[in-house]
């Protein structure tokens, strides 16, 4: 009896756990939404009363303060009322989508990403963005349709898959009151920290910034950018990659505890600066220096490193999921966004100090004037200096190939 | 009475384990379509060694010295005396504090440039607690935190029943030591057998501590699943499920073997 017993209540337990293994099987991913909009006045006429979630990195302060006290007040001028979302990163937002993608979710909990680089790449590959969108928004004709950052991300064709909202320049940031001979090339700076042990790290990839430090590293042994093809081979990257783990594997024993570990974000690279520990940070959003000097939590003698061959520059954008409910009112807010008054607001130092994603020749001359009011910052240099002989971002494919390799070679093989 | 909790619990914890178990046998693909594979298990199966090991060290670490401590907190407050009032207030409020919180907190106090290496002025010499090779400050955060609420799980089974027996120890002439022996750890033993599972089980899959405070390479499990899956590539999602599912039946294996020791305590019978 015991025995029948068991074996019903064994068979209703598998019977069950079939049938939550088919239904769980069964949830293909949907087609991306199809919303057909005719023309501008339809969407703003849509967008009226949605509130729009912006996931993004909430890790500058800067970049929440912008958000909340400039840009939710003229969206809700707009009509639309813009919630920020702050993500520890880009990629728990991408991982928010992929899930409601695969659940087949049609009102979504994101209706807007900060995102660029391999994310957006994964995404699209996924069918997490929303596509052909950005034609649609008027202030698109404000930006150089020709502009090389704006028509590929990381090597990704954007396609109208998201809409541009700043531009930035990869920099080095060091203590001029301790590096009394800054160098002037990459390769200079590798030899700066042999001579000087403990003094200089990067964050661990997959991180973001050290991840850009080490495709920087990467066009620096190649003998420039000109040499590593932008599109991801199998076979460039086995030609390539030798001498850069080479040059980081000699490198690691004058880095900062002999290179046995490293930052896990730039974060603790940015703490170990201000503490004194290192004399040289670096970061893709150089715009924050000038705060950080001023309200004393970086040294008074911060500078930007400007390097001869120039550094890896990029755009970063806004996106709407396939999942988004509210696609009309975060169309609203990615051309609010892009509009001259918002982009210089989030140009100015004291506010956000982004560089703009505006095309100078599409502006207004009282547009142009907004632009050319604000205040210069102490400690970083122009954009146009900076991103003198910008270098080009590699394919979002080569991104977790590098990252993966650093891993297995430099990590672990100490 | 009890069946709606247990159909809930039983609902989220089977709902997470089946979604994982499919995902990590390669019945949920992001792209491509469904196929049964244990290719994730292969790929994360190099790395498995190196990160069970380190997440069984850091949580039988912590386990052991919350055990300790919480143990000999717990003795105190039995004893009901002024001090052991002020053991009990401090392990009350030390149970609220998030972990995530603590965890901060003992990085600030802790790490190279932290409160206390500036306050002694160690500077360079200030040992290197925080991402350092031994996970110190790591196992130092959960020790705090976990032994708190041993403590407390022991006092609650001690105080009921322990004054009874202790005072006829006592009238039978058996001093300190001997009563601890003979009376407080025997009737203690269940529960701290109960709670040091919870404690290990709690640790070996916490995630916040270890990637706070610890360094990125070895990973303990949880670091290496979130990591994985994280990742920008379509096919790592496969991976973390089943680095999830290994943190899961190791966890098991620890719950099994601590009910098998806690059958042959007299007591819990």
């Amino acid at each position: 009896m015991t025995f029948t017993l068991r074996a019903r209540n064994m068979l209703t337990g598998a019977a069950a756990i079939a049938v939550a293994a088919l239904a769980l099987a069964g949830c293909a991913a949907p087609p991306a939404a199809q919303t057909d909009f005719t023309g501008w006045d339809q969407v703003t006429a849509a967008a009226q009363g949605q509130t729009v979630r912006l996931w993004m990195y909430g890790g500058d302060e800067q970049a929440n303060s912008y958000v909340d006290n400039t840009l939710t007040p003229a969206a809700a001028k707009e009509g639309v009322t813009l919630q920020r979302v702050p993500v520890a990163d880009t990629k728990d937002a991408l991982n928010r989508v992929l899930t409601e993608v695969q659940a087949g979710t049609r009102e979504g909990g994101v209706d807007l990403v900060w995102v660029n680089g391999d994310n957006f790449g994964t995404g699209k590959q996924a069918g997490a963005w929303w596509c052909g969108w950005t034609p649609m928004l008027p202030n698109m004709k404000l930006t150089a349709p020709s502009d090389p950052l704006l028509a590929n991300d990381f090597g990704t064709p954007v396609e109208g898959c998201e809409a541009p909202w700043s531009k930035a320049q990869f920099s080095f940031a060091y203590n001029s009151a301790t590096v009394t001979d800054p160098p002037k090339t990459l390769a200079g700076l590798l030899d700066w920290a042999r001579t000087h042990p403990g003094r200089f790290t990067y964050p661990a990839p997959p991180d973001f910034t050290g991840s850009v430090f080490t495709r920087q590293v990467l066009y620096s042994v190649s003998g420039g950018y000109t040499n590593v093809p932008l599109g991801f081979d199998r076979a460039s990257f086995d030609r390539l990659t030798p001498a850069l783990f080479d040059t980081l594997t000699g490198l690691a024993p004058s880095l900062w505890r002999e290179g046995k570990t490293y930052p896990k974000t730039s974060g603790e690279l940015n703490a170990l600066f201000a503490g004194g520990q290192v004399d040289f940070t670096m970061t893709y959003g150089p715009a924050t220096l000038t705060k950080l000097v001023a309200d004393g939590t970086y040294p008074a003698a911060t500078k930007v490193l400007t390097l001869d061959e120039g550094t890896v520059g990029n755009a970063s954008f806004l996106a709407i999921p396939s999942t988004s409910g509210h696609q009309a009112g975060a169309m609203v807010v990615a051309n609010l966004a892009l509009s001259p008054e918002q982009q210089a607001a989030k140009a100015d130092p004291r506010v956000w100090g982004q560089f703009p994603v505006l095309d100078p020749a599409a502006l207004s001359a009282p547009q142009r004037a907004m632009f050319d009011a604000l205040p210069p910052s102490p400690v970083v240099p122009a954009y146009d200096v900076l991103s003198k002989s910008a270098n080009p971002e590699l394919s979002a494919a080569w991104v977790p190939e590098l990252d993966e390799a650093w891993r297995r070679q430099i990590l672990t093989g100490r | 009475m009890t069946a709606p909790a247990v159909l809930m619990a039983s609902f989220v914890v089977l709902g997470g384990l089946l979604t994982a178990a499919a995902q990590s046998l390669g019945l949920l693909p992001l792209a491509g379509s469904p196929s049964l594979t244990l290719g994730a298990y292969t790929a994360v199966a190099p790395d498995l060694p190196a990160a069970i090991g380190l997440s069984l060290a850091i949580a039988s670490a912590s386990t052991i010295a919350a055990s300790v401590v919480g143990f000999t907190a717990a003795l105190v407050m039995v004893q009901g005396r002024w001090c052991g009032r002020v053991v009990a207030a401090v392990s009350t409020l030390t149970i609220p504090f998030p972990h995530i919180v603590g965890a901060a907190s003992v990085g600030l106090l802790l790490s190279d440039s932290g409160l206390l290496s500036r306050l002694t002025g160690a500077g360079e010499a200030w040992p290197r607690l925080v991402g350092g090779p031994w996970w110190i400050a790591v196992i130092a955060d959960y020790s705090w935190k976990e032994s708190a609420f041993v403590a407390l799980v022991v006092t609650g089974a001690l105080i009921t029943r322990s004054t009874g027996y202790d005072e006829t120890a006592a009238l039978l002439g058996a001093g300190r030591i001997r009563r601890i022996r003979h009376v407080l750890v025997p009737l203690s033993l269940p529960a701290l057998t109960v709670s040091a599972t919870i404690v290990f089980v709690y640790t070996f899959g916490s995630y916040e501590v270890a990637w706070l405070l610890g360094r990125p390479y070895p990973e303990p499990l949880p670091v290496m699943a979130l990591r994985v899956f994280g990742s920008a590539s379509l096919t790592s999602r496969p991976e973390a499920a089943a680095l999830a599912m290994v943190t899961t039946i190791v966890s098991f294996g620890a719950a099994t073997a601590a009910f098998a020791l806690l059958r042959r305590i007299p007591l819990w019978r």
